[in-house]
């Protein structure tokens, strides 16, 4: 969705447009556990069951989904970091069922997010992330506190009163960002011609980054394999 | 008493009583000791549960206070005491997160109240997931019981701390269930039963007998005659201050029941084995000890029922007391022997007196009875008898004629003719001599000699009229002997005949009034001298053994009378002689 709006964003510009780098992000495992906690009512949450004995879904097109794709430092000829050519819209993180939704979002440096609590329960939104710390305190259902990003980086962000709520946001130094659909495609448009250091970012695999030279014109293809990570404290090895 | 019968009770009766009574205490000490040494490990066992209870325990309290540092939930607290808008989104925040550490804990019910124990929130498993409690109705202890709805919660509490201070506890509470521990347990309100595992006893009995028992301590109880032991279960529990009590109870005797069972009814077997065993020990040796006795009784009883005297062989396997005890009889018995042939022997002697005194009422039958008893033992031993029947012979010869001594001499002596009643009363010297020695012991024997020497083979004798061989062997040969004499002897009326008359009259007489084979004897004895050498052989023994009665013998009653000087024959004798007139 956010791509999208990246995407149509950008029409405004095409003078200035290059290639697009498509890719597909390949993941052969599962990369993280998850429990879900099925909801039994309003005043009531249901028994926590692991994902995988609910779920029907392919496990790994959930890793592939959040895996954020960017462009690292500023392409030549287009708009930095700081100074995006087009605001994105505000995007929002919401906060249901005592989850984060969505828990990964990818946007330009300058972008201002919002926090809306759905939920009937107060949450206590905050960062410690190096990039923003913030903590908006509690606040019950039907009220939203916004928070703006200046500095590209990850920013982790969680809740007090809910240890188990987690969510990133990706803040990127450019607008040449997007996510991992489920089946691990991606694309970047409008790439000026130029050389660049493309990145993978997953959470729990970490980053990597893949340099890649854009032409005047035609597309580039660009593809990942995130392997998991063998042992606690091991480095992923990028591919180059 | 018989003497088996003492034998037997006095080897039996102590040792059978002894027997009993040791194998009851060996069976009382085993039961006891089996008894006391399960007792024991089942009280081992069930602290050792009791211990690994209060672990448990302990290890869970450890985890509740891990969790009571929960930073969500202290700041969950924090938003519930200072939120003044919103109270209700708070309060749902706060069950929210219990909610959710007590689905994690798997608990039942959790609760959180603030530093003056008043609850703030408090959640209960549902079907399906947790509800809130209405917190009017929650008034729990610290530790211990809680009942809602109808259902009894098993409760802990931990304080959650900030910076050392108090700021809320954590009440975690798991639906009781009895069942749960390792070991038979109980829980009691104010001494009154609320749950039990056993259903083997009231609860009534339950609640009399963990009465005296005292809070936190062991205590061993009888219920129905079984030990119980019961420990204080849990740690925290007994200082609940609630009324609950939570204690294990178990039967010890339980486990050894069976054992019991069957070491008593092996002990039961054994014993009765044993004294089957002993019994018939005691009966075997009883019969061992008291056998060679009954046999000594039973040969003593057997002489005084047939009044002899017999000389006990010793036998080989004898004991040495019966075989002295034989021994002492035997002697005593030969000595009774001894001293009643000697009486036989005297009274023989002196019955013979009296015959010889009879013969010697009348010179002419003098010496009589000496003869006919040398001529029978003469018959006697032609004929091969016995010695012994010889001996009886003699002496039954010398008395046979012994009841003349009841014959008055007028008849006796009378040199006519007897009238009738005179001959009837002759007659009856038989039956007189008979009656004479029947009251002598000793003279037995001789009473057929005595009373049958007239009876006739072909049966016209007297007393009985006897024919042949109804007549004992002795009365014929006396009775031929008799004749004999009788014929050869002088009478005052006649000279006696001679040897060879009276032999031929005998021969005739053979068959009709004499036994053919005794005449036959008599007649053998004859040829070569025989009975003449036997006669005077006899004669010279006689004149020593009845010197009394020599001086009145003739000198030739040796046997040959001598027939030329006699006077005739002038009456009849009872002697049956075939020529005689009177023959009876």
């Amino acid at each position: 969705m956010w791509s999208k709006l990246v995407g149509s964003s950008l029409l405004g510009v095409a003078l200035l447009a290059g290639a697009d780098i498509r890719g597909t992000i390949t993941i052969d495992r599962k990369l993280t556990h998850r429990n879900v906690t099925a909801s039994a009512g309003i005043y009531q949450r249901g028994i926590s069951v692991p994902l995988e004995t609910e779920a029907d879904d392919d496990p790994v097109a959930f890793e592939r989904s959040h895996v954020a794709v960017y462009i690292e430092g500023n392409p030549s000829g287009s708009g930095g970091a700081s100074q995006p050519l087009i605001p994105p819209a505000q995007p929002a993180i919401e906060q249901r069922d005592r989850r984060f939704f969505p828990d990964l979002i990818v946007i330009p440096a300058g972008s201002t997010v919002s926090f809306p609590n759905f939920d009937p329960i107060f949450h206590n939104v905050f960062s410690l992330s190096k990039a923003k710390s913030f903590d908006l305190g509690n606040y019950p259902k039907g009220q939203t506190r916004t928070v703006s990003f200046a500095a590209p980086g990850v920013i982790a962000v969680y809740c007090h009163l809910h240890s188990n709520m987690s969510a990133t946001i990706m803040v990127t130094p450019n607008r040449w960002a997007t996510r991992a659909d489920v089946t691990g495609a991606f694309t970047l448009k409008d790439v000026p011609a130029g050389t660049y250091t493309v990145v993978a970012w997953h959470k729990a695999a970490g980053t990597f980054r893949r340099t890649i030279t854009i032409g005047e014109s035609g597309d580039a293809q660009l593809n990942f394999t995130l392997p998991f990570l063998e042992a606690f404290g091991t480095k992923p090895i990028a591919h180059r | 008493m018989r003497f088996a019968t003492r034998t037997f009770l006095s080897s039996f009766v102590p040792i059978a009583i002894l027997l009993a009574v040791s194998f009851w205490v060996v069976r009382a000490s085993v039961i006891s000791t089996v008894r006391d040494g399960l007792r024991t490990s089942v009280r081992d066992n069930q602290v050792a549960l009791t211990r690994e209870q209060q672990r448990t325990e302990a290890g869970n309290q450890k985890l509740l206070e891990g969790i009571a540092e929960n930073s969500a939930l202290k700041a969950g607290l924090q938003l519930l005491i200072t939120e003044r808008s919103a109270r209700d989104e708070a309060r749902n925040t706060v069950q929210d997160q219990i909610s959710e550490i007590g689905d994690s804990l798997h608990a039942d019910f959790i609760m959180v109240s603030d530093a003056n124990a008043l609850p703030l929130a408090a959640m209960v498993r549902d079907a399906g997931g947790f509800a809130p409690v209405d917190l009017r109705r929650v008034h729990l202890p610290h530790q211990g019981f809680f009942t809602a709805d109808d259902r009894l919660y098993d409760v802990a509490s931990v304080p959650i701390l900030e910076a050392g201070t108090q700021v809320a506890s954590l009440t975690v509470g798991s639906r009781f269930d009895i069942t749960r521990f390792g070991t038979s347990a109980v829980l009691l309100r104010d001494g009154s039963l609320i749950a039990a595992q056993t259903r083997d006893l009231a609860p009534a009995q339950i609640e009399k007998a963990l009465a005296v028992c005292p809070a936190a301590a062991d205590c061993e109880v009888n219920i129905q005659d079984q030990r119980y032991l019961s420990l204080p279960l849990g740690m925290n529990r007994g200082a609940g201050g609630d009324g609950y009590t939570l204690r294990t109870l178990q039967n010890v005797d339980a486990a050894s029941a069976p054992l019991q069972a069957v070491l008593r009814r092996q002990f039961l077997v054994a014993g009765l084995v044993a004294l089957a065993a002993m019994l018939a020990i005691s009966a075997l040796s009883t019969r061992a000890i008291a056998r060679p006795l009954a046999d000594l009784a039973e040969r003593l009883r057997a002489c005084a029922t047939a009044g002899e005297f017999p000389e006990f062989p010793e036998r080989p396997g004898d004991l040495r007391e019966i075989r002295d005890l034989m021994h002492g009889f035997n002697q005593a018995a030969k000595a009774v022997r001894e001293s009643r042939e000697n009486l036989t022997q005297a009274y023989v002697q002196f019955v013979g007196s009296l015959a010889q005194a009879l013969d010697a009422r009348d010179a002419y039958t003098a010496g009589h009875s000496q003869r006919v008893s040398e001529y029978s033992c003469a018959i006697a031993k032609v004929m091969r008898l016995p010695d012994a029947d010889i001996e009886n012979i003699r002496v039954g010869a010398l008395l046979h004629d012994i009841g003349k001594i009841g014959i008055s001499d007028l008849v006796l002596q009378k040199p006519e003719r007897l009238s009738p009643e005179e001959e009837q009363l002759i007659r009856r010297h038989p039956v007189i001599g008979k009656r004479i020695l029947a009251n002598v012991q000793g003279l037995e024997s001789y009473l057929n000699i005595v009373e049958l020497h007239h009876e006739n083979w072909n049966g016209t004798g007297y007393p009985q009229g006897l024919k042949e061989t109804d007549i004992p062997l002795q009365a014929r040969i006396v009775k031929v002997a008799d004749a004999y004499d009788a014929m050869t002897s002088d009478r005052p009326y006649r000279r006696g005949m001679p040897h060879t008359k009276a032999l031929s009259i005998l021969s005739d007489a053979a068959g009709i009034e004499m036994d053919a084979a005794v005449v036959q004897a008599f007649a053998a004895l004859d040829h070569g001298g025989k009975l003449r050498a036997a006669v005077d052989a006899t004669g010279s023994l006689r004149n020593l053994t009845l010197a009394v009665s020599t001086a009145t013998v003739k000198p030739h009653e040796a046997g040959e009378p001598e027939p030329a000087n006699r006077p005739a024959q002038t009456r009849t004798e009872s002697h049956g002689l075939p020529s005689g007139k009177g023959t009876a």
